[in-house]
């Protein structure tokens, strides 16, 4: 069936290539007409072949009408067929993500659809995120590409060691192998792209408030691998907002990756100092001397675009004051937790007991912190901290770790391909060939007795034994 | 009370040097105390008390002045005026004796000429012993005279004319007490490394363990090593020789020493074993009753007893010249470690039981408790609202299951984030350096404008839209 199939689409491509050259009616009057009577999802390739004259270079006939064909093919195309035209599709999508044909929420939701149909597990980087990125970002329409953004990207166009899969519409390919600049789904990618990215995408879930995610997307930035004492740019960003979310994150400033280049770890420490300075201050009792620091550096924020970010720091810092609490109490009186936590806003402690119930009720309803507010007989308000996490019992202890384990599974077609991959290299098969030769050498009964390969051990004595 | 204004203000002085002042008054008798000690070691404990001590001030300076004009070094006598001069401007002692003055000054460089002019005529002889015994005897007086650097230099010079073992001993033994006296404890440490390399018979070893064992203890004080100098005074060994060595500190000072530290580095099973049934320490524990029963009071269990006792006595450890600064972490050490100790059999304990038996007259465990918790050293958790001390009860069931989810998210973004690792180098994505500008602030090579370049890029997609 995949043969035959491959074959039909060649052919049918050829003929589609002289029929949009020398169309025997015009295209531009009877585009539209035309595209009612394509079905998208079954002549995907048929119907963008003409969607992509009307809209390429300029749009000609009805606006409208075209435009509304476009989404809907984008949201329904057959993504089999489209392999064999993705230069076609990426000049498309890089239109669409232009911002200026579609509505941004349209065009965003569009190109997000897109991409995953293209490749579902959404595990390739492509020239064509980076646009939606920055489209979705500077347009604030940040909901319809999460479900882009939230994918790990773990391949990258451009690897070492492609080889032209013998049919492009064999659905077992691994993303890496179809989506290509040969294939036409990307344009070539630089580092800078890839930093923009999850630098636009850390961005996206502050916004979203999804600390936990913006610091995993910083963190990529922050650890990106380096070459040559090489740092960007965008990497020392990258660090001074990941170093205020890990405050919101865990409370306090964690320790850079281990793998973090070494010449972009000194970077960081000249560059992040005044936000290293407010992070060792962050988990201390000093909110009086966070607030200086903080008031000290307002400039670099300013200039640093922080400003939104710093102020989510202070705000939260009595909040990780109180969660603190929990180490040291068990239960403690609300008036109690009241002299005890200041606000980084003021520098000094909130002015009734009423407020710091508020802020408690709150953390407790967001989920922030497990505890429940009671009152005493005597009138004493106060708040229980309940443990972090209770036990589950044998069967739901059971069923998370299947979810995990489905989890894991999931990874095996990246392993697969990563090992395809790297099992396919020159050096790696020059490294295996060599080592077959050896290891036949050996089984051979040769009158050195294994001279050689003992030779090979340095083990000089031992040769010379084995041939007496 | 005629002096008590000049002591006052005298003690003001002392405060605003930030020095330490003990206003209760200590146990020992200031004469039998000095009488335990010799050598320099007597003048820097009489000022040291002087400087401290309000009860015992003005005995105690007088006592100094005597001590100094004992000796030769001018400086001191200087430095124990100047105290006396405000502290008791009414006492004999606080004339100024410039005939004594000037008469020591002269006597001390006729004799610093007259050593000098030896040494040369022996090192004209070219005989080495008499070199090194005039390069002793300069070493000496200058050690007297208060010029502690000439005095290490004279010594070190001994070093090559020694011949033999015995020899190099005694150099490095000189050395120690300079560096002693110069309260340079890392030196310390480094001399008495090689005073012991070297194979020595075991009677040897006895006779000069004391000593050594005594100055490591002493600089590994200082270091704020409590474990290590706990076990360096609990292995002084034979008090008979450790008697010579009162130049530097007495038997007393072992036992305390020696077991205030255990008390604030070592369990009740090693304090059993190492303090309370070490044969050779007991002999010191004797002269010092008071610790051997505030040891025994801790490893039984009754640990306010065991704090009660070793709070009468804080004024004298705050006047031991070793002892003074460390006492405030000494006794809290102490004070945690019964706390931990006191609540390890209970689940919950009120506080009010908390309260009587640890807290000091007026003041509040509840801050040290939480100092405590914060800093791990106390597993527990306070209820303020039942008044109680609840132990933190792990439940090992929870722990297991969040550790094995944990364990299986861990993999699974590591595993990601290495391959997205090894895929970016694949693709030769990394971001890299220029070789010769290494090292420059930013040798950025990417993303210089990126923000510009979004807006590049979106223009182009316009003008090819539009």
């Amino acid at each position: 069936m995949d043969p035959a199939l491959a074959t039909f689409i060649q052919t049918h491509l050829v003929k589609l290539a002289e029929l949009i050259k020398e169309p025997p009616l015009p295209l531009d009057q009877y585009g539209a007409q035309l595209l009612e009577l394509i079905d998208p999802e079954v002549n995907s390739l048929s119907y963008m072949a003409v969607l992509h004259t009307l809209l390429l270079p300029n749009v000609t006939g009805p606006r409208e009408v075209i435009l509304e064909k476009l989404v809907k093919f984008l949201l329904g195309f057959d993504p089999r067929q489209i392999r064999y035209a993705g230069s076609h599709l990426l000049e498309i999508l890089t239109l669409v993500c232009g911002g200026s044909i579609l509505p941004p929420s349209v065009a965003v939701e569009a190109v997000s659809t897109a991409i995953l149909k293209i490749d579902p597990a959404g595990a390739m980087f492509t020239s064509s995120h980076l646009q939606l990125a920055r489209l979705a970002y500077s347009t604030n329409n940040i909901d319809p590409a999460l479900k882009v953004i939230e994918k790990n990207i773990v391949f990258y166009p451009g690897m070492a060691n492609w080889k032209k899969p013998s049919m492009l519409c064999d659905m077992t390919l691994s993303p890496s192998v179809y989506i290509h600049k040969e294939t036409g789904f990307t344009n070539p990618v630089k580092a800078a792209s890839v930093l923009e990215y999850d630098m636009l995408a850390g961005m996206m879930f502050c916004s979203k408030r999804d600390w936990t995610k913006a610091h995993a997307a910083f963190e990529r930035v922050v650890s990106y691998p380096t070459r040559d004492g090489g740092c960007s740019k965008i990497m020392a960003e990258a660090y001074k907002k990941w170093v205020l979310v890990s405050l919101l994150f865990k409370g306090k400033l964690v320790p850079l990756p281990l793998y973090t280049g070494p010449a972009a770890a000194k970077n960081y420490q000249t560059l992040g100092k005044p936000y290293k300075d407010v992070g060792s201050l962050f988990d201390t009792t000093n909110a009086g001397e966070l607030r200086t620091e903080v008031e000290k550096s307002n400039q670099i924020w300013q200039e640093d675009n922080n400003v939104g970010l710093i102020q989510e720091v202070l705000s939260a810092y009595q909040e990780w004051q109180i969660k603190n609490l929990q180490n040291i109490y068990s239960k403690v009186s609300i008036a109690e937790i009241r002299q005890q936590t200041k606000s980084a806003q003021t520098g000094s402690i909130l002015s009734s007991d009423d407020d710091i119930e508020a802020l408690i009720r709150n953390m407790i309803i967001s989920n922030s912190l497990k505890g429940v507010i009671e009152k005493n007989d005597d009138g004493t308000v106060f708040l229980t901290f309940l443990p972090a996490s209770t036990a589950l019992s044998e069967a739901e202890f059971a069923q998370e770790m299947t979810k995990t384990a489905v989890q894991l599974k999931a990874l095996d077609p990246i392993f697969k391909a990563t090992n395809e991959r790297l099992g396919t290299s020159r050096e790696y098969i020059k490294h295996m060939i060599k080592e077959q030769k050896r290891a036949a050498d050996k089984s051979e009964l040769d009158p050195t007795m294994g001279f050689e390969s003992h030779v090979d051990d340095e083990d000089l004595m031992g040769g010379v034994m084995s041939t007496t | 009370m005629a002096s008590a204004d000049p002591i006052l203000h005298f003690f003001t002085i002392i405060e605003n040097q930030s020095g330490v002042i003990v206003n209760e008054t200590p146990k020992l008798d200031l004469d039998l105390y000095i009488a335990n000690y010799r050598g320099r070691t007597c003048f820097d404990r009489l000022l040291l008390v002087g400087r401290s001590s309000v009860p015992l001030c003005v005995d105690a300076l007088k006592a100094a002045i005597t001590e100094a004009k004992k000796g030769k070094d001018v400086q001191r006598y200087r430095d124990a005026w100047e105290c006396i001069r405000i502290a008791a401007p009414n006492e004999p002692e606080s004339k100024w004796d410039p005939a004594w003055v000037e008469m020591t000054e002269k006597a001390n460089k006729i004799e610093t000429a007259r050593l000098e002019a030896e040494l040369k005529q022996y090192k004209n002889n070219l005989v080495k012993e008499s070199i090194r015994i005039g390069l002793r005897d300069l070493g000496e007086h200058l050690e007297q005279v208060g010029e502690l650097a000439a005095a290490s230099d004279a010594y070190l010079r001994m070093r090559p004319e020694a011949s033999t073992q015995a020899h190099i001993l005694i150099v490095t033994k000189h050395l120690i007490g300079i560096v002693l006296q110069r309260r340079d404890w890392p030196s310390v440490l480094a001399n008495v490394g090689k005073m012991m390399t070297n194979g020595m018979s075991d009677d040897e070893q006895k006779l000069h363990q004391p000593f050594q064992k005594l100055v490591t203890g002493i600089a590994n004080l200082h270091s704020d090593k409590f474990y290590e100098a706990a076990r360096n005074f609990l292995e002084v060994g034979d008090p008979s020789i450790c008697q010579s060595c009162n130049d530097i500190m007495s038997l007393n000072d072992v036992a305390t020493y020696g077991g205030l530290l255990a008390l604030a580095s070592m369990d009740r099973s090693e304090l059993q074993s190492r303090v309370l049934d070490n044969s050779n320490f007991r002999n010191y524990l004797e002269l010092e009753p008071h610790i051997r029963k505030a040891v025994s009071m801790f490893v039984n269990g009754r640990y306010s007893a065991c704090l009660s006792i070793l709070e009468s006595y804080r004024a004298d450890y705050l006047l031991d010249i070793h002892l003074q600064g460390h006492v405030p972490a000494i006794f809290s050490a102490i004070r945690n470690k019964c706390i931990v100790q006191y609540f390890i059999p209970f689940s919950c304990v009120t506080l009010e039981s908390m309260h009587k038996s640890f807290a000091k007259p007026g003041e509040s465990l509840e801050s040290e408790l939480i100092a405590m918790i914060r800093s791990g050293k106390l597993k527990a958790r306070i209820n303020t609202i039942d008044k109680l001390l609840v132990a933190v009860s792990i439940d090992d069931r929870i722990e297991m299951q969040k550790k094995g989810l944990e364990t299986a998210k861990v993999y699974e973004t590591e595993a990601l984030e290495r391959i997205r690792r090894m895929n970016i180098v694949a693709a030769d994505l990394e971001v890299k350096g220029n070789r010769k500008s290494q090292g420059s602030a930013l040798p950025s090579i990417a993303g210089e404008t990126w923000f510009d370049d979004t807006r590049r890029q979106l223009s182009q997609a316009e003008s090819t839209a539009g």
